[in-house]
């Protein structure tokens, strides 16, 4: 049980007055620092940008040099190969690799404008301090809006509104082209940019063992059965989708009973293969594998903290008609958000006063009127000086005069 | 967190990465120029070489390229790069908290509930352009009503930077009754804006007229002031060295400003700061805490989805205080209608069920759990927060 406050008024036995302490004021630094661990996506994301670049130059790099050296090696190992033929193929190498090393120099340039970005990024987490703290959070979230709108595909908006607040450094508007390119296709139902895109990252979406290039492939043949074109369908399979078989059977022979059916098949279980929706659903896989890649959350950031800040926020005041318009959660849109989200927890009392709304706490203690209504020291004080002591109850019409209040003892 | 270390790792991988790049440069230009040097034995030896001649250089080149073997040498020097550009990565998960999805629910969030939230935010700030291109983009239907109640609040707030009252004063007389209700002075504040420029920038019969007509009718509730006002009169030419100099200071035309803002929106039912950024910096502060809940919740294997109530509290910052929650200090239940906080004579504060129980259900006088005082439940009396 807690004694951290005892009272002193004038009706108590005699225990002497025992100031009440306040908790130690939370370390601003502190929650800062917690708070800009929440930042991984912010650096990552850049970064993984940065690495796809330096692999994909190296490999250009590589596959160049080689077609050269085995150039070199052909032709020394030819017997009929005139002189001219000899010059004129060893200038041809020369101005292959002048060729490179212009896309050498071109890729560097890029290497380097993305690490400036992640470099910004560092400079800019490293800004944040308790003094522009509220103007860096308005920074924060126009990041995370544009982070939302870039996930909806609000391109424009997305574009829009980092140009117009110069944070083009500190948002993914270029991750996410490479994105556009895949989903825009894939709403036109073509599946080559998604594919292209499988081949680019072939590697790593085996290893987190994606089912992406699997779909992809899957859609491909209900297409051919649709379009009745079953000799196709066939090839395509032995193809393209066999190879996933010793890991996907269950899935491959529901997709291959379609052989038999046709697209008007009313069979609820295969019926569903051949829906519009099947291509809604690629681009929502398409979304995970992009974020996964790119070390991003699955969701939104703007629905991450939104709910975090809605359920510290809600309780169960919150949904009264009184409910002060300061909240969020008075207005219809935010409550509805709210509304599956648990309520916040208090361990200890925290009491805001009605009138001036700040909250009551050692330096402004609440004080209790004869009719049971409570309000701030500092209210009631003002009240007082303005009317000669008379205190009126601005939620009772209850008129009383100042020396009628007695504090109120909340731990 | 040590952003500095961070720094050095990234400081380390550009390194790496242009001694690679550099490295790839040097490799092109030796093969480069061991080609051209077998170009240039072709071209001396143009007329009298043999085919045997000819062959042989070839097969000379194809040796020291054999010799420097290029590939191998892009690789060497990628390999380190890479161990690198893995590290670093390793080096952010640890430092930072790689997945902060781990405490967001998986619930119906509407979107488009989500967008015209957006689409207010912009509004209220009176950025238009991003409000209509959100709704436009996301295909929303409408767009909200706030839009062109915003419009109207910034079209008076454009007029007033250009220092034209009119249509804040139309506004202002519009909503005389509810502004009075709230208390606000914001009427005879812009009038005596009108007033003073009138006094800077037109005749002394202007100023006395517009006096006349505007002042004089708050003449009974705000004597000082409008006293003050009228002595201006007495210095109009000198005002800045007068002892009324404070009344031209600009900080009048930002207060006013500001002042409209706050009832405007408090007119309109709305809170002057944006409610999404309110919510959203209340996450800011809320997450880290919630983040460690659910791991903690996800180690003792329960259920984070589906709870009603967070089982611990989320400290806010001060500003994030809306409304007044009473904890009982002995039951540690929160107040509510069926179980109000009760004040006892000591002055101590209870709810109302540990107070039954103390008083074995109001049979008995009891002792104040925090203090020696004595008390019987009809002595107590609720409270209204
Ligand atoms: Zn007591």
């Amino acid at each position: 049980m807690e004694m951290n406050s005892l009272p002193n008024g004038n009706s108590t036995p005699s225990t002497p007055p025992v100031p009440t302490t306040t908790s130690p004021p939370s370390s601003k630094v502190g929650q800062l620092a917690e708070s800009l661990r929440l930042e991984h996506q912010f650096l990552r994301v850049p970064f993984e940008h940065y690495k796809k670049t330096i692999r994909a130059n190296h490999r250009v790099v590589e596959k160049e040099m080689s077609s050269v050296i085995s150039g070199v090696s052909d032709a020394a190992d030819r017997d009929d190969l005139s002189s001219d033929e000899a010059v004129n193929h060893l200038n041809s190498l020369v101005s292959r690799l002048q060729g490179l090393k212009r896309k050498l120099e071109e890729g560097s340039r890029v290497e380097h404008l993305q690490a400036q970005r992640c470099r910004a990024r560092l400079d800019h987490l490293e800004s944040a301090d308790a003094e522009n703290l509220s103007e860096w959070n308005n920074m924060r979230l126009k990041r995370i809006l544009v982070d939302y709108m870039l996930r909806m595909s609000y391109y424009d908006t997305a574009v829009k509104l980092a140009e117009s607040s110069n944070i083009q450094d500190l948002v993914d508007i270029d991750v996410f082209q490479e994105a556009k390119k895949v989903i825009d296709a894939l709403q036109n139902k073509e599946v080559a940019p998604a594919l292209a895109w499988c081949a680019d990252n072939k590697s790593r979406l085996k290893k987190s063992r994606s089912k992406f290039e699997f779909q992809l492939r899957l859609q491909e043949f209900v297409e051919l059965v649709r379009a009745e074109n079953n000799l196709r369908a066939i090839t395509y399979a032995r193809k393209y989708l066999a190879p996933w078989g010793s890991t996907h059977m269950k899935e491959l022979q529901r997709v291959f009973v379609t052989l038999a059916y046709k697209s008007t098949t009313e069979c609820a279980t295969y019926k569903v293969l051949f829906e519009p929706t099947q291509w809604d659903h690629l681009v929502d896989l398409f979304k995970q594998e992009f974020c996964k890649l790119y070390g991003m959350t699955l969701e939104p950031l703007l629905n991450i903290y939104l709910q975090a800040g809605l359920s510290a926020l809600k309780t169960p005041y919150c949904y009264e008609d009184d409910c002060t318009k300061e909240d969020p959660l008075s207005q219809e849109s935010f409550r509805k958000l709210a509304l599956p989200l648990p309520y916040s927890k208090q361990h200890h009392s925290k009491l805001v006063c009605y009138i001036t709304k700040e909250l009551m706490d050692t330096e402004n203690p609440p004080q209790v009127l004869p009719n049971g209504y409570v309000y701030s020291t500092k209210a009631l004080e003002e009240m007082a000086k303005k009317n000669d002591g008379k205190i009126t109850c601005p939620r009772t019409g209850f008129v009383c005069n100042y020396k009628d209040l007695v504090k109120a003892y909340i731990s | 967190m040590e952003l500095n270390t961070i720094k050095d790792a990234f400081d380390r991988v550009v390194k790496k990465q242009k001694l690679s790049s550099s490295k790839s440069h040097e490799v092109i230009d030796h093969v480069g120029q061991e080609i051209e040097q077998a170009l240039a034995k072709f071209l001396s030896t143009h007329d009298s070489t043999s085919s045997i001649d000819q062959k042989s250089i070839l097969a000379e080149l194809k040796l020291k390229l054999n010799a420097i073997s290029p590939v191998q040498q892009f690789e060497g020097s990628q390999k380190e790069l890479n161990q690198n550009l893995s590290k670093y990565p390793k080096l952010l998960e640890r430092s930072f908290n790689p997945d902060i999805s781990k405490a967001y629910r998986n619930v119906d969030f509407d979107f488009h509930i989500v967008n015209q939230i957006i689409a207010n935010h912009f509004y209220q700030q009176g950025l238009f352009d991003l409000g209509d291109s959100i709704i436009y983009e996301a295909g929303e239907h409408e767009a909200t009503v706030l839009k062109s109640q915003f419009l109207e609040m910034y079209q008076i707030l454009e007029s007033m930077r250009v220092k034209n009252l009119e249509p804040a004063l139309n506004w202002v007389s519009a909503n005389r009754e509810k502004l009075k209700q709230n208390g606000s002075h914001l009427e005879l504040k812009l009038h005596s804006l009108q007033y003073m420029e009138i006094l800077q920038n037109g005749t002394q019969a202007d100023a006395l007229n517009y006096a006349k007509t505007y002042l004089a009718p708050f003449a009974f509730l705000y004597k000082e002031e409008i006293m003050k006002l009228m002595g201006c009169l007495a210095f109009r030419g000198r005002l800045a060295s007068s002892p009324y100099s404070e009344l031209m200071s600009p900080t009048h035309w930002e207060k006013s400003t500001d002042e409209l803002i706050q009832q405007f929106c408090r007119l309109l039912g709305q809170s002057c700061k944006s409610p999404l950024s309110v919510a959203i910096t209340a996450g800011f502060e809320g997450l880290p805490t919630l983040l460690k809940l659910a791991n903690v919740m996800a180690a003792k294997k329960q259920e984070w989805q589906a709870m009603k109530q967070l089982p611990v509290p989320v400290e806010l910052s001060k500003e994030y205080q809306f409304h007044s929650i009473f904890v009982c200090p002995v039951s540690r239940d929160q107040g509510s209608e069926e179980n109000p906080p009760m004040l006892m004579p000591c002055l101590h504060v209870l709810c109302k069920q540990s107070i039954m129980k103390l008083s074995k259900s109001s049979t008995r006088t009891f002792k104040c759990p925090y203090c020696p005082a004595e008390a019987s439940v009809a002595q107590c009396r609720q409270l209204y927060f």
